[in-house]
């Protein structure tokens, strides 16, 4: 009886591993290899999924041959990062802040693959940071928020309190007192990306202190938030990518950060032998940061609000006005 | 804002956040109480929670995606049930080895029924259910009798279970076997199938936990969605003592401590956000500190019963 538990066990623990363990996949030999960590899954409709989508473009565009890994914590980077190297991978990205000192730290064992760290902020000779300018959407988000809210208290839900959510919330809080210097920004990090509940209950308590125009960079958990204002019939914007389609009343623009790009641009480089290590910020101006169409609201929006966001996105377009990267919280 | 809404709307998100904890602990709490030490509630959870909005968003009724939830829920309860009681396996790593199964089944299912897309298939929620005249009671009526379906049914079961332990020979038979199933054994009582009948109601509550996340709060589906909450709901059995009511107690002072730390941070203080995520644990060591010294594990927790063995 007892080995009869003891295989039962171990099937259990090796289903349990087959399906964790995330996927991957491999396809034609001797095209180049890239690998991409994720800190999520990739299918929460945000900030991981604008990643894999990046992936599978550039895996379209050049041939690539890809392999991905899903839930990888903070404190498996390195492992991960080491794993993919030791199996001769060509360029292995992290995709987000927390890869940046693990891809640093395995760098110098694999002089031959090249790392990168999507928001991170540390770099050596085969590794990069590369630096979406998030903000520069964020600002924008901010006018409109400010611009939108009738009871001059707009709320902002942000993940973990790191430099890379930072910068999105002190943006967001700039833009808004832009509009309307008086307004009221109410803010909470819930120290967590995928804690739905959490993020949706954060949205309630700011919308019982009166805000009415939440929004999010929470990744997954800011799923919750938006829920929370269609919930009580107030306005949200959406993070990463257009989320309009989560809550179609509700969402009325999103920051679009175009990760495809990102990663097309590495790739380039690293077939044209000319990938360096370095921090390296990309913005709108790069056409990697954006903010997404208005979809059902663009008859709700005034047109005066309209012209405003427009007129500032073309100052930042041309240079004329540079979004501060603000990576501490200013408390109020 | 008035100081008396800040305060209702303080208590009413405290209940929100207890519910899924207040649920799954009791289910545990019954469990334990036979001698099966289940650490799978998340796994539990996280089942009914993914089967209950399967079913919703098919068919539209609540009921049936109720039902489903806590088919979920006993599906992985009966399954650390078998494996405890039939194989005498080590309880602590079935529950193990099923938060894993079931973290990695529900993702692989919500994949292949959904796809990888950037649209969140969502349902409607359940709605709130004022109870009249009750409602109506200032402060306590908006707390208590405003809320939904799920709230009332949790403090239905709450007083229910505290019958049944306290009150009924089916109490007694439940102890009797978790403290010492040989005694129980001898005295004609059905040890294996009374832990069966723990496990089936710890499948049933747990699912019902799962359930509330996704048919109440969220009405909709994502991976990992209970985000650890099987595991608080464990402690929340431990620092309630397995009673009903601690438990109950303890999952408020876990689900207030969460809703206080949010609304302090809107509030605008200069304390880093880090703090605040602290705090609710912080108020759970606390109190397990205030209340040492007094708690007592069933004599056979976590120990299979084999009748041939002294």
């Amino acid at each position: 009886m007892k080995r009869i538990a003891i295989v039962l066990f171990v099937t259990l623990v090796g289903v349990a591993c087959l399906f964790a363990g995330g996927a991957s996949e491999t396809k034609a030999s001797d095209s180049m290899r890239v690998a991409l960590l994720l800190s999520g899954p990739a299918n929460d409709q945000g900030w991981n999924a604008v990643a894999f989508a990046g992936l599978k473009a550039a895996e379209e565009k050049y041939g690539l041959q890809t392999a991905y890994s899903e839930h990888v914590g903070i404190a498996d980077g390195e492992a991960a990062y080491t794993d993919y190297a030791s199996q001769g991978y060509d360029l292995v990205i992290g995709h987000g802040f927390q890869f940046g000192e693990p891809a640093v730290r395995v760098s110098n064992r694999f002089p031959n693959t090249k790392f990168m760290a999507i928001e991170s902020n540390v770099y050596s000779k085969n590794a990069a940071s590369y630096v979406m300018a998030c903000e520069e959407a964020a600002y924008l988000m901010g006018m409109l928020s400010a611009s939108m809210s009738k009871s001059g208290k707009i709320g902002m839900v942000g993940g973990f309190e790191q430099p890379s959510i930072v910068k999105v919330v002190e943006a967001y809080k700039l833009g808004a007192k832009s509009v309307n210097p008086s307004i009221e920004v109410l803010e909470a990090y819930i120290s967590s990306f995928t804690d739905v509940a959490l993020g949706k209950e954060a949205a309630i308590a700011m919308a019982d202190r009166g805000a009415d125009v939440l929004s999010h960079v929470a990744n997954q958990a800011g799923t919750g938030v938006i829920k929370a204002a269609e919930e009580r019939g107030l306005l949200a914007t959406g993070d990463s990518y257009d989320q309009n389609a989560i809550a179609p009343t509700t969402v009325m623009c999103s920051t679009i950060y175009s990760v495809p790009m990102l990663v097309l641009n590495a790739v380039e480089k690293v077939q044209n032998g000319t990938y360096e290590g370095g921090v390296f910020y990309l913005g709108m101006q790069d056409g990697v940061v954006d903010i997404a169409p208005y979809n059902s609201f663009d008859g709700i929006i005034p047109d005066s609000v309209k012209t405003l966001i427009a007129d500032t996105r073309k100052s930042i377009l041309n240079g004329s006005l540079k979004i501060p990267m603000i990576e501490t919280p200013t408390r109020n | 804002m008035e100081p008396i809404v800040v305060v209702t709307t303080f208590f009413a998100a405290s209940i929100r956040m207890a519910i899924p904890l207040a649920l799954a602990g009791l289910g545990e709490s019954i469990s334990e109480k036979s001698g099966l030490l289940n650490i799978g509630v998340e796994a539990i959870m996280l089942c009914g929670a993914f089967f209950s909005f399967m079913v919703v968003f098919s068919t539209g009724s609540f009921f049936l995606g109720i039902l489903a939830g806590m088919l979920g829920g006993l599906s992985m309860s009966m399954l650390h049930a078998l494996l405890s009681i039939r194989f005498k396996a080590n309880q602590t790593i079935v529950g193990l080895a099923q938060n894993f199964l079931a973290l990695g089944l529900t993702s692989f299912l919500f994949l292949m029924s959904f796809g990888q897309t950037t649209t969140l298939p969502s349902t409607k929620v359940l709605g709130d259910l004022p109870i009249p005249l009750l409602s109506s009671i200032p402060f306590i009526g908006q707390v208590l009798f405003s809320q939904n379906l799920f709230v009332y049914l949790t403090l239905g079961c709450m007083v229910l279970a505290h019958i049944c332990f306290y009150k009924t020979d089916f109490g007694v038979a439940l102890h009797a076997v978790g403290e010492h199933p040989i005694a129980a054994d001898t005295a004609g009582l059905q040890v294996h199938t009374i832990r069966y009948i723990a496990a089936l109601f710890n499948g049933i509550l747990g699912g019902l936990g799962g359930a509330y996340l996704t048919t109440v709060k969220l009405g909709f589906f994502q991976e990992n969605i209970t985000a650890g909450k099987g595991y608080i709901a464990l402690v929340a059995v431990i620092l309630g003592k397995r009673t009903p009511f601690g438990i109950l107690g303890a999952a408020l002072v876990i689900g207030g401590a969460e809703a206080l730390q949010i609304r302090l941070q809107t509030a605008g203080t200069g304390i880093p956000s880090q703090l605040f995520a602290m705090f609710p644990y912080l108020m759970t060591i606390a109190a397990l500190l205030l209340t040492i010294g007094s708690a007592h594990d069933p004599a056979a927790l976590g120990i299979p019963y084999d009748r041939d063995k002294r």
